[in-house]
C-alpha cells in the first residue's frame, strides 16, 4: 500500500486553524491539499493546491492556463449531462459525488467506466456525515449507489474538513468504506493508493505524454552580450524554452 | 444488506499440543524461526511474586542497541560480512518503519537481507524481487531478498558489486535499526560499526504485577480444543488479553466497558501474577526462559498450567522464517505456550489478515 493522503481539506483564511488542520492531518500520517506550512512530524507532510469547480452549467468548465497552476482538479458536476461529459471528456483528475443531498441523477455504467478507463476517480467525503445524522444517511445511500455502478474501482475517500477535528484517522476510514460497500482491501486502497494514482494523474496533466516535463531556464547576461559579435545565423535561439 | 460487515478482517490461530519430553516436539523449531519479539508476557495463576530463579534468567536476556541513521549498504561491507553476517546470529529490524507504508529492512540471523520496499523505491533501487503476496489489484510493495551466504555475494563477484552499487550509489536507503546479537560482548567488528554511526545500547524492560481475587479458566492438557474439560483457544487467548491489559472480566452492572467475562470453566484464585519483560527479545533467550519455566513445576505448586505469551513486532517483514508478514488493520504475529504440570505443552500461533499460516 501507499502512504496514506488525504486531498480535501478546506482552505480558510484563519491562520490559526489552518495551522491546526494540517499539524493534525501530519500528526495522523497524511498528505493533504491545501496552502502553505510544512511541519516534520513523522515524514514532512506535503502540502498540495486543488481546485474544485462546482458546474452547473457547461459553460463552467472551461479548462484554461490557470487549470495548470493547481497540483489537482477537481469537478462536481450537479446534473447528469454534466456528470456524463465530466467522466467522458473534462481533463480533470477527480469527480465529486454528492453527500449532503440526494442524488440528482442516477449512475450510469457507460460514463462511470469510461471515467474508470481515463484514470479520472470518484470522490466521497465524510465530514458531512459526522456533522450532520441527515447528510450521514445521504453519504451512505449515495456511495452505495456508486459502488453499484463502479464495483468499488477508481474511488477515493477524503475529509472536506474544516476544523481539526473532523480529520479522522486512515485506519478509520479504511473501515469506513466498509459501510460505503467498498471491500477491505478497496477500502484501504481508498486512502492510498488511489489517492497516489490521483496525484500522479494531477502531475501528468502538466506534462506531454506523462514523461516530458519542461522548465523555464534563466539566461545570465553575459551570454545575451555576446550575440551582438556573432552573425544572426550563429546565434543560439534561446527565447523558446 | 452487506453480509460482509459481520465480519473481521481474517486472523489465523494454530494449536498444537506435545510434551517436552516427546523426541519429536517441534517447540524449539518454532521459538528459534520466529526471529523479531518486542514483548513477552508471562502469566503464572495462584503465584504473588516471580520466583527468584525466573527473575534471573530474565536478568540475563541480550542487550539489544539501536543504531540511528544506519546505511543498509554497511550490512555488506567487506570486514562486517565476514566476520559478522557469515557467522549467523546478528538480528536486525529498522526501527518505526511502517510495514505497510514505508521500506522495512530485516537481517535475519541465517544472514538473509529482507528489503520490503514501496513501488517507487523498488523501481529506483534496480534489485530483483518479488511482488508481495498481499497485493490486491496491482503490486505497489516488492520484497527483495538477498542471501549473504550465497557464493554470489562473496566480495568482488559481479551480483555482490550490483547490490552494492545499488545500495549505496543507485538509492543510499538508510534507517535507524535494532541490532541484537546472542552474546555479543566483545565483538570487535561489530563495535567498530557501532562507534562509527550514532547508538546507544539498552536492556530488555520488565514490569511486574499481581493481580488479586480474580476467576481463572480451568485447563486440562487432553482438551486441547475446548470441548469438555477447557475453554476453547479463542475465548483463553481473550482473558489473557484480558489479564494483560487490566480488564476487569467481573462483568459488573456498573461497567458499559468491558463485558468480558472469564470462559468456563473457571476457578475463583486469589492472585495472578502477571510479568512482561519488552524489547527486541531474542529467540534463545525465549528458549532459555521455556526451559526454565518447565523446571518451575519440579517443586508442588496450586496451579497446574502457566502461560507465556511472545508478540512478535507488528511492523516486522517477516512472521516465522522467511514467511512474509504485512500489515491490514492489524500486525499481529504471536505465540502462546501453555505449560502444564505433567509437561504436556499447548502452542497457539496466530497471525492477522496479511499473512501466511502459521507452520
Amino acid at each position: 500500500m501507499a502512504m496514506f493522503m488525504d486531498l480535501n481539506v478546506s482552505y480558510t483564511t484563519d491562520k490559526k486553524r489552518l495551522q491546526g488542520l494540517i499539524e493534525k492531518a501530519a500528526h495522523r500520517n497524511y498528505i493533504l491539499c491545501c496552502f502553505s506550512y510544512v511541519k516534520l512530524i513523522r515524514l514532512p507532510i506535503k502540502v498540495l493546491n486543488r481546485l474544485t469547480i462546482v458546474a452547473t452549467d457547461p459553460s463552467h468548465f472551461r479548462p484554461t492556463a490557470v487549470y495548470k497552476a493547481y497540483d489537482l482538479v477537481a469537478v462536481f458536476p450537479k446534473t447528469e449531462k454534466l456528470f456524463h461529459a465530466a467522466c467522458m471528456t473534462f481533463d480533470v483528475d477527480i469527480i465529486c459525488v454528492a453527500v449532503s443531498e440526494k442524488l440528482p441523477f442516477y449512475f450510469k455504467r457507460s460514463p462511470v467506466n469510461g471515467a474508470i478507463e481515463r484514470g479520472v476517480f470518484f470522490e466521497l467525503s465524510y465530514t458531512p456525515a459526522i456533522r450532520d445524522s441527515t447528510m450521514r444517511r445521504y453519504t451512505i445511500a449515495n456511495a452505495v449507489s456508486l459502488m453499484e455502478t463502479c464495483k468499488g474501482k477508481n474511488v477515493i475517500v477524503t475529509s472536506g474538513a474544516e476544523r481539526p477535528l473532523e480529520l479522522r484517522g486512515p485506519y478509520d476510514i479504511a473501515n469506513l468504506g466498509l459501510l460505503f460497500g467498498l471491500s477491505e482491501q478497496d477500502g484501504k486502497a481508498a486512502v492510498s493508493t488511489n489517492c497516489r494514482a490521483v496525484h500522479l494523474h494531477g502531475e501528468t496533466r502538466k506534462t506531454a505524454l506523462g514523461i516530458i516535463h519542461t522548465m523555464k531556464k534563466d539566461q545570465p547576461l553575459s551570454e545575451g552580450q555576446r550575440e551582438v559579435d556573432d552573425p544572426p545565423s550563429k546565434r543560439p535561439k534561446i527565447e523558446l524554452s | 444488506m452487506f453480509p460482509g460487515l459481520e465480519k473481521c478482517p481474517r486472523s489465523l490461530l494454530v494449536c498444537e499440543k506435545s510434551s517436552f519430553e516427546h523426541e519429536k516436539s517441534g517447540l524449539n523449531n518454532h521459538v528459534s524461526k520466529h526471529y523479531f519479539n518486542h514483548k513477552v508476557s508471562l502469566v503464572i495463576p495462584e503465584c504473588g511474586s516471580p520466583p527468584p530463579q525466573l527473575a534471573s534468567v530474565i536478568q540475563t536476556f541480550s542487550k539489544y542497541f539501536l543504531v540511528k541513521n544506519l546505511p543498509v549498504y554497511e550490512f555488506l561491507e567487506e570486514d562486517f560480512l565476514e566476520n559478522v553476517v557469515r557467522h549467523g546470529g546478528l538480528y536486525a529490524l529498522s526501527y518505526k518503519t511502517l510495514i505497510d507504508q514505508d521500506n522495512t529492512i530485516a537481517l535475519l540471523p541465517n544472514s538473509q537481507l529482507i528489503l520490503s520496499v514501496d513501488k517507487d523505491t523498488y523501481e529506483q533501487l534496480g534489485l530483483e524481487g518479488k511482488a508481495s503476496q498481499y497485493s490486491h489489484k496491482c503490486p505497489m510493495r516488492y520484497v527483495v531478498t538477498v542471501d549473504l551466504t550465497d557464493k554470489s555475494m562473496a566480495p568482488g563477484g559481479k551480483r555482490y558489486q550490483r547490490v552494492l552499487s545499488s545500495l549505496k550509489d543507485r538509492l543510499p536507503l538508510k534507517s535507524d535499526f535494532l541490532l541484537a546479537r546472542h552474546r555479543s560482548d566483545g565483538d570487535r567488528v561489530l563495535q567498530s560499526l557501532l562507534s562509527r554511526y550514532h547508538w546507544k545500547d539498552y536492556s530488555p524492560v520488565v514490569s511486574t504485577h499481581t493481580l488479586r481475587d480474580l476467576s481463572c479458566p480451568s485447563l486440562q492438557s487432553k482438551d486441547l480444543h475446548g470441548d469438555q474439560c477447557s475453554c476453547d483457544p479463542h475465548s483463553f487467548l481473550e482473558w489473557l488479553g484480558a489479564v494483560s491489559n487490566g480488564v476487569s472480566c467481573d462483568n459488573a452492572a456498573t461497567d458499559f466497558l468491558s463485558t468480558y467475562v472469564c470462559p468456563e470453566p473457571k476457578t475463583a484464585i486469589s492472585q495472578v501474577l502477571h510479568c512482561a519483560v519488552s524489547g527486541f527479545l531474542l529467540p534463545e533467550d525465549i528458549y532459555s526462559l521455556l526451559q526454565e519455566l518447565r523446571r518451575y513445576f519440579d517443586e508442588p505448586k496450586f496451579t497446574s498450567w502457566l502461560s507465556l505469551t511472545v508478540h512478535g513486532f507488528m511492523d516486522s517483514p517477516v512472521s516465522w522464517g522467511d514467511r512474509e508478514h504485512g500489515f491490514h488493520k492489524g500486525g499481529e504475529n504471536f505465540y502462546n505456550v501453555v505449560l502444564f504440570k505433567n509437561q504436556d505443552y499447548w502452542l497457539q500461533m496466530g497471525t492477522g489478515s496479511n499473512d501466511k499460516c502459521p507452520p
